[in-house]
This record gives C-alpha cells, structure tokens and sequence, in this order.
C-alpha cells in the first residue's frame, strides 16, 4: 500500500534552469518514507539535478521541494550526501577513522572537540559498515568496496535519516556491487529513507523497490517493477541522442523477478 | 668556528634578529598554507599569483614611496586582481582556469618589470625578486606578526571547515560549509604571505617557504593534522638553517632558505618510509613480474 505511506520527500511542480536549458521540467513527485529509491534516465536526464535540488544547491525556476513540512535547506543534518567516487583524492593523509569523524562535524560548535557521545557514534558507524580493522589505515589502503563502506559510514555518522547517493555503484566491481546491493537493502528494513542515481537497469531492480525514471520531464514514478516496464524505458531513453539502435536490448528481452 | 660563533654570533646584530624572527613568523604560517595549496593541488597556481603581485608592487611604490603599507595594499589588490580576472575569463570565455590564471600572471608580471625598470627612483629590482634579510624593517617585522597570527587563528578556528573543505568540497557544501567564504579566505590569507614574505624571501621565491615544506611533509605523514605540524616544523628548521647559511657563505636569504628546504624535500623524497624512492623501488624488486608497478 504505497499510498498509505508516509510521504517524506514531495516536489511540487519543481523546474531547474541551467541558462536557457531546462534541465528538470515540473517534476511533481513523493518519496515515501523509508523506501529506497533509484532515478534513473539517460546522461542528462537531470538525476543528478534531482539529487542536488533537494540540497538547495539549484534555486528552482518554479515550484518547490519540501522535506516533511520544511524546505530541505532548513533540515540540512537530516541529509547525508554520497558524492562520486572519483571526486575523492584517495592519496589525501587521512585515515578511515577520520573521514568518518567529519560525519560528526556539522553537529559540533565553533572549536568544538569531538565528545565522548560523537566517538560512540563514529563507532557504532565504523562497526555496522565492517570496516573497524581497518579504522586506523589511510584511504588508498583499502579496495573499492571498502573505499565506498568508509562513506557510507560516514554518511551514518551525521545522523542522517535520508541518504542521497550520487551513482553508488560506478566504478565498483562485482564483488564490491554485491556488497553495496546488500548494504542497502538492509538500510531499507531499518527504514532508512535512501534515493540514488542509478545507471544499469538490471541491477536497479534487484536493489530498489521504488523507482523514478526522469527525461528531464517526469517519465514514471512509483513502484520499480511498474516503472522499468518497457515502454517507459523506450520512452525515456530512446527520444534521447542515442545512436545504437537498441541500446537496451538486454533489459527488454530478459525476464525479471518482481 | 665554535658552535657559539656559528649559531649565536651572527643573531648579535639587529637585522640579522628582525630577519630570524619574519623567516619563523612566515614559517607558522607558511607551512600550514602551504599543506593547503599542496593537498588542493594549487601548488603552480601559488607561484603564478607570487609573480603578479609585482605590478602592484610597483605601483605603490610610485605613488606612495617605501612604506610598507602601500606597497602591502598595493601586492594585495593585484594578487586578488589576479584571482578574480582568471576565475572571470575562464567563465566567461572558453578559456580553463589553469590558462587564464597563467596567461594574466604572466602579463602582470611583465608589467611590473617594465614599471620598475622606469622608475625615477633608484630602486634594486633584485631585492623585490629574491628579497634580502638586510630590508626587514620594524614595521615589516610588524606585519608578518599580524599575517602569521592571522592565519595560525584562522587554522585553529576554523580547523574543521578547512579540512572538509581541502579533502572533500562537496560533503562541506552537503553539510551546509560555505566553500566559497573558505575558499576566498584561504586566497587572502595566501597573497597577505606572500607579501609579508617579500622582504626577506622576494616575489619568486617566497612560495618555496610554503611549498617546501608542505610537500615533504606530505611524503611522511598519512594525517592530516600531522602533515600540518610537521609542516611547520620543516619550515622552521630550513628557514633557521637558511639563514644561517645565508650568513656565513654570503648568500641571498631567499635563495639559501629554499635550497636548505629543497634539501629536506629531496631527503623526504628518496627515505620517505612509504611514499619514498627508495622504499617504492624496493617494493617493486619484491614484487613478482606479473603485477603492476607503482610508476605505471
């Protein structure tokens, strides 16, 4: 019952302009509370806008985003954002330790220290993501699948209720993917609230329930099973530039779990 | 020569003192901006803004003569003319930042070349270039105290702001950090260096006091606090030696500074435990044929 759940995040009528370029078009949309959600679309469909939208970082055209009753810039510490692997320096001198440390950062005053409550937490984030042994090592120390855990701890660490991840599985192989995949299915029956671009259609629906599919217009939202049908993909994705003749070809002729 | 002549003698004159003490202020603070630009990768960036803040220089100078405020204002205002115009054309032309900050330091520094160079006043164009502890008057000693305890402050402060937003720009934004205040900041305090570095170090070489440091400090240290300190720590050490040095062999303070410096960066490069030459070329022998070198 989709309906009768609580509905977290709910954009109303949202346009983003880049210049003269639209990059989301009226998205009217509802998260529900405690699902995880992929958007997905093709390059430039505006998923990554979406994602940066609910951080205030666009001002909207039109329209609005509200997270409960309030403007998400408002209830920033609610927020935790994944940014992409690649725009992490992984030779910085820091250790696992420390990044997930900064998840503590924006709770603390002005020279604030670290607390005897916020080490617990950092802990407890350490823990949960099974990346303790390795709390004291520097960043490049770890493989890909670790590498991504120490952010999503440090994602925990803040507090966070709703987690926007920006293309978590870019660049992970396949052990590493089958690890993330886990991770976030068990965030969803903690009833953490997560949303993600996505990029590979298979993998979308082995991981999430719900699903946007966006061409800079709002092509489906809802339930992943109904969203990923084949019409909306050849909607979203074949009115684009693309030059293959069928891109999708696996996604379409293969049969799929619901 | 007894360790009494060697190490205090030479401090028993007064501008030997005033050049001591702006080389150890410069260094508070020089080798935790220099972390910054190095761990930001503005390292080049650095040195073109040092290079144009010349014209100012000279500018100042012409109208308002040798005093150390003008000619602080004046380095000021080119080397942020400098910043801003790159940041502007790259986003107003097809140029990338990289070009455009080359390009308008270049013709900076240029200009102030052919600014002092005509001069009416009898002026040492070396001594703007490559500095001479000789110069340092009381009030530039005045400044490098207020620049270092500024920047040293705004470290401790601001400690938190500062690493997210060297190591991870868009969590501090994410978070609510105002990464353009930070990153304003941090440009500010860099050109207030670089000038309160001038008398003793000059315009091309006051960056080595900054870069040196940072970026042996860099090849030791997998914290970042550590890297900070460790910093400074080298920093005080090459610009003690440097000056010394710069004493007894008759050297220009700049230059002895950055080569007692460069020697600590050579040292750290070739025995560093982990990020060195030597211990990467051993690692590498160990390694069985099939695997992929450090250098590919």
């Amino acid at each position: 019952m989709p309906d009768a759940t609580h509905k977290i995040l709910r954009f109303r009528d949202v346009t983003v302009c880049y210049g003269r370029t639209a990059a989301l078009q009226q998205i009217t949309l509802d998260i529900p509370c405690g699902s995880s959600t992929a958007i997905l679309g093709r390059n430039g469909a505006g998923k990554s806008t979406l994602l940066r939208a609910i951080l205030g970082w666009h001002s909207l055209a039109t329209g609005e985003i509200l997270l409960g009753d309030a403007h998400p810039q408002h209830v920033l510490p609610r927020l935790a954002y994944l940014p992409q692997r690649q725009s992490i320096d992984w030779d910085f001198p820091i250790t696992v330790r420390a990044v997930v440390e900064q998840g503590r950062f924006p709770s603390l005053k002005l020279c604030q220290r670290l607390g005897a409550r916020d080490h617990a937490i950092v802990n407890r984030a350490l823990d949960e993501l099974g990346i303790t042994e390795f709390a004291s090592r520097q960043i490049r120390m770890l493989s890909g699948g670790q590498q991504q855990r120490v952010f999503l701890a440090r994602a925990l660490a803040q507090g966070a209720d709703i987690f926007l991840l920006d293309e978590p599985f870019a660049g992970l192989d396949l052990f590493a993917t089958e690890e993330l995949s886990h991770i976030l299915r068990a965030w969803e029956t903690q009833g953490r609230t997560v949303l993600a671009s996505m990029h590979e259609i298979d993998l979308t629906r082995q991981v999430f329930t719900q699903g946007v599919l966006l061409d800079t217009t709002l092509i489906a939202s809802g339930p992943i099973a109904r969203v990923l049908s084949p019409e909306n993909i050849d909607r979203a994705y074949r009115q684009g530039r693309c030059v293959h003749d069928n891109p999708l070809h696996l996604a379409r002729t293969t049969e799929f779990p619901r | 020569m007894s360790p009494h002549d060697f190490f205090i003698t030479p401090f028993s004159y007064g501008f030997m003192q005033r050049g001591l003490l702006s080389a150890v202020l410069l260094s508070l603070s020089g080798g935790l901006l220099g972390c910054i630009l190095v761990l930001r990768r503005l390292a080049l960036m650095g040195d073109a803004l040092s290079h144009s803040l010349l014209p100012g220089i000279g500018i100042a100078w012409l109208i308002f003569g040798p005093s150390t405020t003008a000619l602080f204002v004046g380095a000021l205002i080119a080397g942020l003319l400098t910043a801003l115009g790159s940041a502007f054309l790259s986003r107003l032309t097809r140029v990338k930042e990289d070009a455009a900050f080359g390009s308008l330091f270049i013709i900076f520094f240029a200009g102030g070349i052919a600014l002092i160079s005509k001069l009416p006043t009898r002026l040492d164009l070396t001594h703007f270039l490559f500095g001479s502890v000789l110069g340092v008057s009381m009030p530039d000693l005045q400044l490098a105290a207020a620049v270092s305890t500024a920047t040293v402050v705004t470290f401790i402060v601001f400690f938190r702001s500062i690493l997210l937003e060297t190591f991870d720009p868009i969590f501090h934004r994410a978070t609510g950090g105002r990464g353009g205040l930070v990153h304003f900041c941090f440009l500010a305090l860099t050109v207030l260096n670089l000038v309160a570095a001038l008398q003793t170090m000059g315009i091309v070489l006051a960056l080595g006091l900054f870069l040196l440091p940072a970026v042996s400090a860099y090849l030791w240290c997998d914290h970042f606090n550590r890297m900070l300190l460790l910093s400074v720590a080298f920093a005080l050490v090459g610009s003690v030696a440097g000056i010394l040095l710069s004493y007894h062999a008759g050297l220009a303070s700049g230059a002895s500074i950055v080569l007692c410096l460069g020697a600590v960066f050579f040292i750290s490069a070739l025995i560093s435990p982990h990020h060195g030459i030597i211990s990467r070329m051993a690692k590498l022998v160990s390694r069985s044929p099939g695997e992929k070198s450090p250098f590919a």
